[in-house]
């Protein structure tokens, strides 16, 4: 009974960990199933949400003086809330650029287009290191969702309650987007034949524009949700990427449930490893990977992968 | 028509003379290796110093804030007119905090760069990598800011010099009153690599020896971002005390979540030295528990502000505004090996070396309370230890840490390091002169 009292706190971070994980993954997830391409600057584009959030919260907008000590005067909560409209929306905006410039690689070696993103995430990297220095900053959050309070004899983070409750929603709402609503469908359709698609009138081209934007502004909400525990810095969005990839195959390339479902094991096994195994806790997702992808070589829910189509 | 000169022919002259090329060529080659990199060069000749500073990674940031420390010292040679007259000039490339590439590196500034010396470490892996090829080749290598105590004891090289404070020194100025003060159940939460256990190591024997008990030793893989299912288990073991031998980006996570969480004042933290680069991005809000440094810019010492006024005028687009701990081993590393080149009166490696061992300098040369060494068994400088906490009144929004003691350099010397350090004899090493 003590074991079970004692494990209760890890199974609950971890189950919260794995929700944050799957909110890094969403953006990687939508571009790959939907576009067929492995976006490497998903984690460039992660960094600069955290970025942007960072200025908008701040104050560090470049706006007239007047208008500088107006936005100053914003309750912090307010200011933290509109990081949240307005960062994803420069995000989108970055990554709908991209998607212009991938648009040679279409139809031609799937390496042109890893290539591209690699190099995209370079440059990405290198501007907000122009831009913003190499020095850490930490994103200000509102006081109602900063601290801690006890639960079981045990201090929680109030913010990573406020980030998981949040990243739950984030997966309600995009769940609903893709699968009630119209472009949703149009989005499915698109990832599943692509020319019947444009054999009905719809614009292919805006609509790949458009994925890739909601699929950048995604990374970017979650840079913003991440950057309060894991810090803002140039290369933060390294630690990003890497478990998205490994959550998308191991959920099933292309497969919203399987990216969920993957998100909350590799937080379960992070999280229990932490407590139990310390020394295996990074390592313990990967040798997750190995076991799952070993007996099911498509994941834990992956159809026959649009990729192998 | 073939012309004939004492009966050899001219084109059996040049064979000749083109083997006995290739044979010369080939003895030189082939050794003694010991020798090789004797060089007859100019007088004049400037000295080239590789820096091994790491520019991304872990301690990217760290890496470029040693290096400006040690170029700092390089100008201000030069503006004295050189070292024995010659120019110092040096060449750096990002070592990227991986010890592969420290080691491709080291590899390639001694043996295409030519350089003479090699300085600039924070993580210990790297440090040990370059130390590696600096022994093969008989470089000196100053590792600036590794304060692993490995780099001084079972990795320790003849040809290296450790310049910064280690773990087992931090350890020894904190932990007797620590248990005394606050409790005698610890818990150590340790980076998962040689110099967090290392570092972790050294502070189990302490406090074992001081009658404290080890409840648990928690390791963290590098490049841990989420600490909380740590935290949980700290608090749910309850121990008086957690010393932490957390580095780099991780000690910066784990300072934000300790932080958020308000766990910085249960348990009572103590924390290994916390370098100024790591501190400085974050602010005063994520400093908690007492940690240890080498130097700090306020100090109440001559010489104090003069070096800080001069750092600043040298790096005026600095991200990190002031020197601190990092950048002022780098500077200090650098002027050391720089005099000694001028005692031994040339670049020849061995006499540098014996210049520099048992060196001793005075505090106030170095802007520290207590007079320093090279401890000649080790190559370790002993030096002053400081204890700190966040300044909870800053006079200006620099001032973070309030310095809590000063150990003198004997009080604080890693007794344990001579016995694990064997330096290489004299003739073991490779000689040169560039």
């Amino acid at each position: 009974m003590d074991f079970l009292v004692a494990l209760l706190p890890h199974l609950v971070n971890g189950i919260s960990l794995g929700l944050l994980f799957a909110l890094v993954a969403l953006g990687f997830m939508l571009i790959v199933g939907v576009m067929e391409q492995i976006n490497l600057a998903h984690g460039s584009l992660f960094a600069l949400g955290a970025y942007l959030a960072f200025v908008v919260v701040s104050s560090r907008v470049p706006l007239p003086p007047d208008l500088l000590a107006a936005w100053r005067a914003v309750p912090i909560g307010w200011r933290y809330a509109a990081s949240l409209v307005l960062a994803p929306i420069g995000v989108a905006l970055v990554g709908m650029v991209l998607e212009l410039g991938l648009r040679r690689t279409y139809g031609k070696d799937p390496l042109y287009g890893l290539l591209f993103t690699f190099g995209a995430a370079l440059v990405i990297e290198e501007a907000i290191r122009i831009l913003f220095g190499t020095r850490d900053y930490v994103l200000p959050v509102p006081g109602t969702i900063g601290g801690g309070f006890i639960f079981l004899d045990l201090i929680y983070s109030t913010y990573r309650l406020y980030a998981a409750v949040f990243a739950c929603s984030m997966i309600a709402l995009l769940w609903l987007f893709v699968e009630r609503t119209p472009y949703g469908a149009i989005i499915k359709a698109g990832a599943h034949d692509s020319e019947i698609v444009r054999a009905l009138g719809i614009n292919l081209s805006r609509l790949r524009l458009l994925v890739f934007g909601f699929g950048a502004a995604l990374a970017g909400v979650a840079g913003i949700v991440m950057a309060p525990i894991w810090g803002i810095r140039p290369h933060m969005g390294v630690d990003a990427v890497v478990p998205a990839f490994l959550i998308i195959v191991l959920g099933g390339v292309g497969s919203f449930w399987g990216a969920v479902l993957a998100g909350l094991m590799v937080g379960l096994v992070v999280g229990l490893a932490g407590a139990y195994a310390s020394e295996w806790s990074l390592l313990s997702m990967y040798l997750l990977l190995i076991a799952v992808v070993t007996v099911r070589a498509r994941g834990l829910l992956g159809k026959k992968s649009i990729l192998e189509a | 028509m073939t012309t004939k000169c004492s009966g050899i022919s001219r084109r059996r002259l040049l064979r000749s003379t083109a083997m006995a090329a290739a044979l010369g060529g080939g003895a030189t080659l082939f050794g003694p290796w010991t020798h090789v990199r004797v060089y007859a060069q100019g007088q004049k000749k400037p000295i080239k110093l590789g820096l091994t500073c790491d520019a991304s990674g872990q301690y990217g940031d760290s890496g470029q804030d040693d290096m400006r420390g040690i170029v700092m010292a390089i100008r201000e040679a030069n503006d004295r007119g050189g070292v024995l007259g010659r120019k110092v000039e040096f060449v750096t490339t990002d070592t990227e905090t991986n010890p592969a590439t420290g080691s491709r590196i080291a590899e390639r500034f001694i043996t295409r760069e030519e350089c003479g010396f090699l300085i600039g470490a924070l993580h210990s892996g790297v440090a040990n990598a370059i130390t590696q090829v600096a022994a093969k080749y008989g470089t000196i290598y100053l590792n600036t800011n590794s304060s692993a105590p490995s780099e001084a004891g079972e990795n320790c090289a003849r040809v290296k010099f450790v310049w910064d404070g280690n773990g087992a020194n931090f350890a020894k100025a904190a932990v007797a009153n620590a248990i005394k003060g606050i409790g005698r159940n610890w818990m150590l939460l340790t980076n998962d690599y040689v110099w967090g256990h290392s570092t972790s190591d050294a502070t189990r024997r302490l406090v074992e020896a001081a009658g404290g008990r080890i409840m648990d030793n928690l390791l963290v893989p590098q490049n841990t971002r989420d600490f909380t299912a740590y935290l949980l288990k700290i608090q749910q073991a309850k121990p008086d005390v957690v010393a932490a031998a957390i580095g780099g980006d991780d000690i910066k996570a784990l300072r934000t979540q300790v932080a958020q969480l308000k766990l910085d004042r249960r348990p009572a933290w103590i924390n290994n030295q916390q370098d100024w680069p790591d501190v400085w991005g974050q602010g005063a809000d994520s400093l908690f528990g007492v940690f240890g440094t080498t130097w700090y810019h306020k100090l109440p010492l001559p010489g104090v502000d003069d070096f800080v006024k001069r750092w600043k005028a040298a790096w005026p687009q600095s991200p990190i505004p002031i020197p601190g701990n990092v950048s002022y081993n780098g500077y200090m590393a650098t002027r050391e090996l720089l005099r000694a080149i001028e005692r031994a009166g040339g670049t020849n490696n061995i006499a540098v070396i014996k210049a520099l061992e048992g060196h001793k300098m005075p505090a106030a040369e170095r802007m520290q309370h207590f007079d320093a060494w090279i401890d000649p068994a080790t190559h370790q400088v002993q030096q002053t230890i400081y204890l700190a906490e966040r300044n909870p009144s800053p006079a200006d929004p620099t001032d973070l840490f309030k310095i809590l003691s000063w150990t003198d350099a004997e009080a604080a010397k890693d007794d344990g390091a001579p016995a694990k350090c064997k330096l290489a004899d004299y003739d073991k090493v490779p000689t040169y002169e560039l």
